[in-house]
């Protein structure tokens, strides 16, 4: 099955990328899907743009490549249309977190079911290098030679400011990990985010080595939401697993409990019926 | 009031030398004071009468406070403007006062308020002293157009208790009481009378905004998706109000960009989409129209427009963003732009438009107008005349599906998830599997189908009607969108005999439809200030126009004044 999961297309990613860790988690993710009875054909995949975003390309599901920091609302779109769907959305930091931020974090406010995964380089690598919302401080890249400025953004904790009813994180070198993580996050009932740690071997030094020795695995997840909270101010250690987790409404379902616009698509003389009765109340 | 026939004499007072055939009523005040409403109420009122009647809703970018003016008129034929010389004129304020008394008709009625206009024309009601004693004091003012115009068409007292019923349900004990006040004092003041006929037309009275919905709706409709902003807000309003009856699912996501890119994302698995905007809101969403144009979405997006540029001037109109409408998207793809004459064709383009995109899978824009959008007029449609938008879908199970297969029209058959297949949208130039590719070859190539697309679509507009025609002889008039409805109404004021020649396509556009017109002296009619729709008709048929009427002051043209332009321009 598994080579099934890829397209042909040849694949154009640096030699060591994170990423090729990521596109090997995916194919173990749609196994393990299927096993709990959620087949391929319902699951619909999205990009942004950027090196992550060539996964679409990578993996043979059905799908829309979708535009910088867009691909959070064009899988939103999928799953309101059609609720029967799994919708995964891969972005980048400088796409998810930057283009894409408020996208994401109005995604978690009003809890759409969908899956981000997003594939945290901390630099725009695409476009050569320059400094993205997670690098460092003092990060060099072409558009801060002398090194950023700025203060890196802590995403997760936006993500949990914002409401999501599922923050994690992974890492791209433990993909056994990885695998189980998105499997959870895909199958949670609302908003998930997984921020994966993805090493730049280009235009970062010893990613790997570093997210090696400072990546731990979370047993579960924070009991309250402060916690989760502080969970991602460590920067020393690194945890990975679900920091936070809760159920709540999900968006498509709080405005239809019971209609899928699309399969139960009203009939065309129901409409009309509906349509002219509209009129008669105002003739 | 609904089921009784009007206890009306059907003869004709003469109410203005002119026209004696059309009644108009204008209502002014603070906004807060039920203005907007009160014109609604009297519109459905006139219509109730079986007549026809146009409203034209004139209000600031505040809350409360200000000038908000609402002008009804109606006939018991067929009308397209509102004017602004009134038989009937209800001022709830010395404001409106001030900037209606200018507007009355010879033989008019001047209604003032003497707690607010000293030593007004007319004749003055206590508004402010007997509002006072009302919970709702200022909202409640409103009520007194109704009142008013209820005792001087001659409308029993019980009639007008119906009608309070009906329009003003909320808090609708203090509403009659007041009403009655009124309307009593009006019986004892108030010596004009004037005499509506009853006409025999039973159509109701939607805005373009509702209208374009309801098209929409006909053609099959399955989520409508906005971000506030006038003077489009209202299609969100109504598709929420309708959420469980129409089954469209409305979305008010966080900004346009969010609300294009879901619309994409909707129409991938088969929802038909349309989301609606202004002209800052669509700039939004220029990123994503060309996306839809590369990964041949169908998307329908409504165009609002408003004076600009930028926030320009909020709750007014224009027609300034033609050229914004046509140059739409980045890169080079199909694009669709239609825009509506009346309220009548906004719910019949509509639905044309939902099905012509999802025919040739490429977007479009309805562009329309605060004057179309936000104004009421009768309508008189079929739903069932509407085609049910369908694309063309793969059928070919023993064949491998490839999302954009070469065909011979440059349509490729759809397929929808959940699917066996894999389908790929691609925003990248991608091979007929929808992989991104860089080859030259295939970049050419896919190039080449969506150009097919267009020409075919070209092919196929020649069979529709895309250019509207009213009149048959005299000069020849150009105009297009909501400024058509001016035009019409202006000729009537005028008398004047004309030929109005307008695209309601005009992307492609049909110069197929216009080739008689290059070497004629033609007049044209817009709100813009440069003159936009004279450059298209030059640059796509070589059409010079000898006169280029232009109206850029946020408010429609006045019939009246239109038609004194155009027999100076003819």
């Amino acid at each position: 099955m598994a080579e099934k999961l890829g397209t042909g297309a040849e694949n154009t990613w640096c030699p060591g990328c994170g990423n090729f860790g990521i596109l090997n988690t995916m194919k173990n993710v749609v196994e393990k899907l299927e096993e709990d009875d959620i087949g391929r054909e319902k699951l619909l995949i999205s990009a942004g743009i950027g090196c992550h975003a060539k996964i679409f390309d990578y993996l043979n599901l059905s799908g829309l490549y979708s535009i910088h920091g867009r691909e959070i609302a064009t899988i939103q779109g999928m799953k309101f249309a059609n609720p029967d769907l799994k919708v995964i959305g891969f972005g980048g930091d400088g796409d998810a977190y930057g283009e894409g931020l408020s996208h994401l974090i109005f995604a978690a406010k009003r809890n759409a079911d969908i899956t981000m995964i997003v594939h945290n380089n901390s630099s725009y690598s695409l476009t050569t290098g320059q400094m993205s919302p997670t690098s460092e401080k003092g990060y060099k890249g072409p558009s801060t030679p002398e090194g950023s400025i700025e203060e890196p953004l802590n995403p997760l904790m936006v993500m949990l400011s914002a409401g999501a009813s599922f923050v994690s994180r992974g890492y791209a070198g433990k993909i056994e990990h990885l695998t189980d993580l998105i499997v959870e996050a895909v199958e949670h009932e609302g908003f998930s985010l997984v921020d994966v740690l993805q090493p730049c071997v280009v235009f970062h030094d010893d990613q790997y080595q570093k997210y090696n020795q400072a990546v731990e695995i979370l047993k579960e997840p924070a009991e309250t939401k402060y916690e989760a909270m502080e969970l991602t101010e460590k920067t020393e250690k690194l945890p990975i697993g679900v920091f936070y987790k809760e159920d709540k409404p999900v968006y498509h379902e709080e405005i239809y409990p019971d209609l899928n616009v699309v399969e139960d698509k009203i009939n065309k003389d129901e409409r009309r019926e509906q349509i002219e009765e509209i009129l008669k109340e105002k003739a | 009031m609904t089921e009784k026939p009007f206890p009306f004499k059907p003869f004709i007072i003469c109410i203005g030398e002119m026209m004696s055939e059309i009644f108009t009523y204008i209502i002014g005040g603070k906004a807060g004071e039920g203005v907007k409403k009160a014109g609604a109420a009297a519109a459905n009122l006139f219509s109730k009468m079986g007549r026809k009647t146009f409203k034209m809703d004139d209000y600031q970018s505040l809350i409360r406070g200000g000038h908000n003016f609402s002008a009804v008129s109606t006939s018991i034929d067929d009308i397209y403007s509102h004017y602004m010389e009134a038989d009937l004129i209800v001022n709830l304020d010395d404001r409106s006062y001030d900037l209606h008394k200018d507007h009355l008709k010879k033989d008019g009625l001047m209604i003032y308020n003497s707690g607010d206009t000293e030593n007004g024309e007319g004749i003055g009601l206590p508004i402010d002293d007997l509002s006072e004693e009302y919970s709702k004091s200022d909202l409640i003012k409103g009520v007194t157009g109704i009142a008013v115009l209820s005792a001087v068409i001659g409308l029993e007292k019980d009639e007008l208790e119906n009608l309070i019923e009906k329009e003003y349900s909320r808090g609708v004990d203090e509403n009659l009481s007041f009403a009655e006040e009124i309307y009593d004092l009006a019986e004892e003041k108030i010596d004009n009378r004037f005499t509506l006929e009853e006409g025999d037309d039973d159509s109701p009275i939607f805005s373009g905004n509702e209208a374009l919905s309801l098209g929409a709706a006909s053609a099959g409709l399955d989520m409508y998706i906005g971000y506030p902003m006038t003077p489009a807000s209202s299609i969100l309003h109504f598709f929420a109000a309708h959420k469980k009856d129409l089954q469209i699912m409305p979305i008010h996501p966080e900004n346009e960009i969010s609300v294009a890119n879901i619309a994409v994302g909707a129409t991938m698995p088969g929802a038909r989409v349309m989301v609606g905007s202004s002209g800052g809101g669509l700039a939004l969403m220029e990123e994503t129209i060309s996306l839809a144009g590369m990964t041949e979405s169908p998307v329908l997006f409504v165009l609002a427009s408003r004076p600009g540029p930028s926030t320009g001037v909020p709750t007014y109109t224009e027609q300034g963003d033609l050229n914004f409408a046509l140059n739409q998207g980045h890169g080079e793809f199909p694009l669709v732009v239609a825009s509506p004459g009346s309220m009548e064709e906004a719910f019949y383009l509509a639905g044309e438009m939902l099905d012509l995109l999802w025919e040739y899978q490429t977007p479009g824009i309805f562009l329309t107008e605060k004057h179309l959008s936000e104004s009421s007029m009768n309508i008189d449609v079929d739903p069932s005349s509407v085609a049910w938008a369908e694309p063309k879908k793969f059928e070919d199970d023993s064949d491998e599906y490839k999302r954009y297969e070469m065909t011979d029209d440059g349509v490729s058959p759809l397929k929808f998830p959940p699917s066996e297949d894999v389908i790929k949208w691609n925003s990248y130039e991608n091979d007929e599997k929808g992989i991104t590719t860089e080859d030259p070859v295939k970049i050419t190539k896919m190039h080449d189908k969506r150009r097919t697309k267009n020409e075919k679509l070209i092919v196929d507009m020649k069979e529709k009607e895309t250019v509207n025609h009213f009149g048959n002889s005299g000069p020849v008039i150009f105009t297009y969108g909501s400024t058509t409805m001016s035009v019409r109404e202006a000729l009537r004021a005028g008398k004047i005999e004309a030929k109005i020649v307008q695209p309601k396509y005009l992307k492609p556009f049909p110069f197929w439809e216009l080739e008689e017109y290059m070497d004629q002296d033609v007049i044209v009619v817009e709100q813009s200030s440069t003159g936009q729709f004279a450059s298209l008709l030059r640059e796509k048929c070589n059409i010079i126009p000898k006169t280029v009427i232009r109206k850029y002051d946020g408010r429609p043209f006045e019939p009246i004044e239109l038609a004194e332009k155009l027999k100076e321009a003819i």
